[in-house]
């Protein structure tokens, strides 16, 4: 049934969220980014709204709510501060990923750090991406099972977001070398753990309130029991990381569109105060038509961003057999449609971002290039969070293998050095 | 209802796929034909006129004449104009003509069913009641003139009481269906100096002394399609039809009349610029499936999914701006702002799916046969950024509702 009307419940969630933005966020939105981080009573007001588990399910102690509401929550955010929902604790990419690849026990154990006191100190990350492409398909980082049943891990990954912050990563390396990436496996790997070295932040374009980094992994060795999706078979597998990419993506689109909403915003009230010609540039036909493209941006994502989350709640619901109170439900959507309809939004809400941002900028002139105005901010974070999880390259490839089923190659379709790099 | 959804009801999604096995395997196979002769045959209308009624399609249905027996206030129908736009895509994709072909008031409806007293709702709408049994009628809706389109206020078409009549002159074109309608909505000023408070509605019909078909046009594409022009010369209109009577040209009601159309009409005609990008991206896919290698790597296959994603999430995009505008106009809610987005976003979308399928499919996609329509949609899909207010007027209504103090420029 289409509606664009949220619930009461969703619309309480999204005022007191929108209020957090407006009254916290977003006046320290320089602060912050000075900082690189946000400060601790920030961090403790959104644990305390409970923002970091939104996204998760309650089978592994999540909140429960869905993709729409978790939508709709990273928008507001971002509205704020884009760097923000990265640099709010909790597990982040961390979270969706064990929700994907781990049993719901396993899962439920792996988060539960993150639910209680304390939990806005705490980060968790994934280890995914390598700064070369290895000589055969997949990854150079491998895991070595030992004599004592045992794997060893040795390598390095980079474009690892919060590497700096977390206890706990999630390192994926090759277990199957002939495989490529059908050959990877995922390994819980807490940041104490001997041989392990995280690397220094690296400085970036934008989003600095977030934290880029990598690690080094010298013949680290961890239990069996850290491996994950190890009740998976290989397609399984592969097919779970595949949802893990496109759930996250799908939430960091979201985090887009909070930024172009925000370029917009700032953008509309310069031209609306700024004269010049002796009116209001936002009355020149040039600058309006503009302004209402970039309006047009805002909408048609949100909406597409929307689209893709109503049809994960909907496979979420059929395939977790939860309760579902419209009697006149369709089918619930495949797999593909989810993807196919995230992969949409992920490219569309990236390049609405970026030419909000751009624009954003040019309307304010000469202004606009100055750090006193916000929006030089926003299009510098709109090309950074363009480049996290799923890229609009990557999202156009796998919509398309998607739509003419073709096989989901994950050098085409997920970040890797064999086609892009993106951090996750 | 209210909990964001953005997914179709069963039986949406069960009508949806009816007209789109009905538009594949009936409408389709001879889309080229009209094409090619400059209409559809009237028993083939009839046909269709009596599927609409049968399955209670507004889409459809707005043609059919039962305007009058809708609410006034067009609220209570729940979910009327999001069905038309479900339905206009799917027809469109079948055939881009043939819903302009509909018999009905056409574009004529709105302004009629927004202005009209209860007898001229009777007596224009009551003309397509027996269209099962007797002639097949159209209505139409005439604004544009030669020297004024977009600048609605800028006409030039005059019209001056005379006794019991009002005597129209001047020339109105590219009228949809302007040489069959049965009537036409016909805009005229008492004064150009007035601007919009001197504009008048008159439904004029067809018939009355002194107005006259000019030239048929010959067009790009949508060619089944009637574009006409109509002649006004010395004609004598009857005063009772002025459009809602003297009473409702007190302020700028003229000009809101116009306006009032276009509201209703802007998100089903982006669902019809989808369907035809829609119908241009289908043929890409298939023919990208058929012709090319895409089980070994070849270097121009990233370039193509590419290509092939842009299009298909652009149109996803403007259908969920489209069903947005629909829904609001279901709910009640005021929507000019995101009515003429789904048509700026929805146009621009399927002209780009009719552009890039043609470059994707390679020579094969010019070529033109009754089972190869990717030419005939890069021809119909261009005025669809044109009529009902360019993309370039969508973004003043767009603008003037986002930017403070904007009345014009």
């Amino acid at each position: 049934m289409i509606s664009f009307e949220p619930s009461d419940d969703q619309k309480l969630m999204v005022e007191s969220v929108a209020q957090f933005a407006r009254t916290v966020l977003r006046p320290r939105l320089r602060e912050t980014e000075r900082q690189r981080a946000l400060p601790e009573d920030v961090r403790r007001t959104a644990h305390d709204l409970g923002l970091a588990l939104v996204a998760l399910p309650e089978r592994v102690g999540g909140a429960g709510l869905g993709l729409v509401s978790a939508v709709l929550l990273e928008e507001e955010i971002a509205w704020g501060d884009p760097a923000a929902p990265f640099a709010l604790g909790g597990p982040g990419a961390f979270g969706i990923a064990v929700t994907e690849l781990a049993t719901p026990e396993q899962a439920t154990a792996l988060l539960a750090p993150f639910t209680g006191e304390g939990g806005h100190d705490r980060f968790a990350a994934v280890a995914w991406g390598e700064t070369k492409a290895a000589e055969r398909a997949g990854f150079s980082t491998t895991a070595r099972r030992d004599d004592d049943g045992n794997f060893r891990i040795d390598g390095k990954k980079a474009y690892v977001v919060n590497a700096e912050r977390a206890e706990t990563f999630l390192v994926f390396a090759q277990v199957e070398a002939e495989k490529g990436f059908r050959g990877l496996g995922a390994f819980v790997v807490p940041r104490t753990a001997k041989g392990l070295t995280v690397s220094p932040r690296v400085a970036t374009l934008g989003l600095d309130a977030a934290s880029f980094g990598a690690i080094e992994l010298d013949d680290v060795v961890v239990d069996a029991s850290a491996r994950l999706g190890a009740h998976l078979d290989e397609d399984a597998f592969a097919a779970a990381v595949v949802r893990f990419f496109a759930r996250h993506a799908l939430l960091v689109a979201a985090r887009a569109v909070g930024l172009s909403r925000a370029a917009f915003d700032v953008t509309r009230e310069y031209v609306e105060s700024r004269k010049a010609f002796g009116k209001p540039i936002g009355h020149f036909q040039a600058v309006a038509f503009t302004v209402a493209d970039r309006a047009m941006d805002v909408d048609g994502s949100r909406g597409i961003v929307w689209r893709a989350a109503a049809a994960w709640d909907a496979f979420d619901r059929a395939r977790w057999g939860l309760p579902n109170d419209d009697p006149k439900a369709p089918p619930p959507p495949t797999e593909q449609d989810c993807l196919l309809f995230t992969a949409q939004a992920v490219a569309t809400a990236h390049e609405g971002a970026m030419r909000c941002g751009d624009d954003g900028v040019q309307l304010h002139g000469g202004a606009g290039f100055m750090r006193d105005y916000p929006v030089e901010k926003l299009m510098r974070d709109a090309k950074q969070l363009a480049l996290c999880t799923l890229t609009a390259e990557h999202a156009d490839q796998l919509a398309t293998a998607v739509t003419l089923g073709l096989p989901l190659d994950p050098a085409l379709v997920l970040p890797t050095a064999e086609s892009q790099n993106a951090f996750v | 209802m209210s909990l964001i959804d953005i997914s179709l009801t069963k039986k949406q999604l069960e009508t949806r796929e009816m007209i789109r096995a009905f538009a594949k395997n009936v409408i389709r196979p001879q889309a080229m034909t009209w094409d090619r002769e400059g209409g559809i045959p009237d028993d083939f209308l009839r046909n269709m006129a009596m599927m609409a009624t049968a399955m209670g399609s507004n889409a459809m249905r707005s043609g059919l004449g039962d305007e009058a027996e809708k609410p006034e206030d067009g609220k209570k129908k729940g979910g009327g104009n999001l069905f038309s736009v479900l339905v206009a895509e799917e027809l469109a994709w079948g055939d881009g003509g043939l819903l302009l072909n509909l018999p009905g008031p056409g574009l004529g409806g709105p302004p009629v069913r927004a202005s009209g007293t209860p007898e001229q709702k009777q007596r224009f709408f009551g003309i397509f009641k027996d269209m099962s049994s007797g002639p097949l009628r159209w209505g139409a809706y005439g604004l544009t003139e030669p020297a004024a389109g977009s600048d609605v206020a800028g006409i030039r078409t005059s019209c001056r009481k005379d006794g019991r009549h009002w005597v129209l002159n001047g020339r109105k074109c590219y009228i949809t269906n302007g040489a069959k309608a049965s009537w036409t909505v016909i805009f005229a000023t008492i004064d150009p100096a007035l601007g919009r408070a001197g504009h008048r509605a008159f439904v004029v019909e067809k018939g009355t002394p002194g107005f006259s078909v000019g030239r048929l046009e010959d067009k790009m594409g949508l060619r089944a399609s009637e574009t006409a022009e109509l002649v006004l010369e010395d004609c004598r209109v009857p005063e009772e039809n002025l459009l809602g009577g003297d009473e409702k040209y007190t302020s700028k009601e003229g000009f809101m009349t116009a306006m009032k159309t276009f509201d209703n009409t802007r998100p089903l005609v982006g669902a019809m610029a989808l369907g035809i990008g829609k119908a241009a991206y289908d043929y890409a896919c298939d023919f990208v499936k058929d012709h090319y290698v895409l089980t070994r790597p070849v270097p121009r296959y990233a370039a193509l999914a590419e290509r092939l994603a842009r299009v298909g999430r652009a149109l996803e995009s403007a259908r969920v701006l489209t069903w947005r505008a629909a829904w609001m106009a279901d709910a009640g809610v005021p929507n000019a702002k995101e009515a003429s987005m789904s048509k700026a976003a929805a146009g621009q979308a399927a002209i780009r799916a009719c552009i890039e399928a043609i470059e994707i499919c390679g020579a094969e996609g010019s070529i033109a046969t009754e089972h190869q329509l990717l030419e005939k949609w890069f021809r119909d899909i261009k005025v669809y950024d044109i009529f009902e207010g360019t993309g370039q007027i969508q973004r003043i209504v767009i603008s003037k509702r986002l930017i403070e103090g904007l009345k014009s420029f």
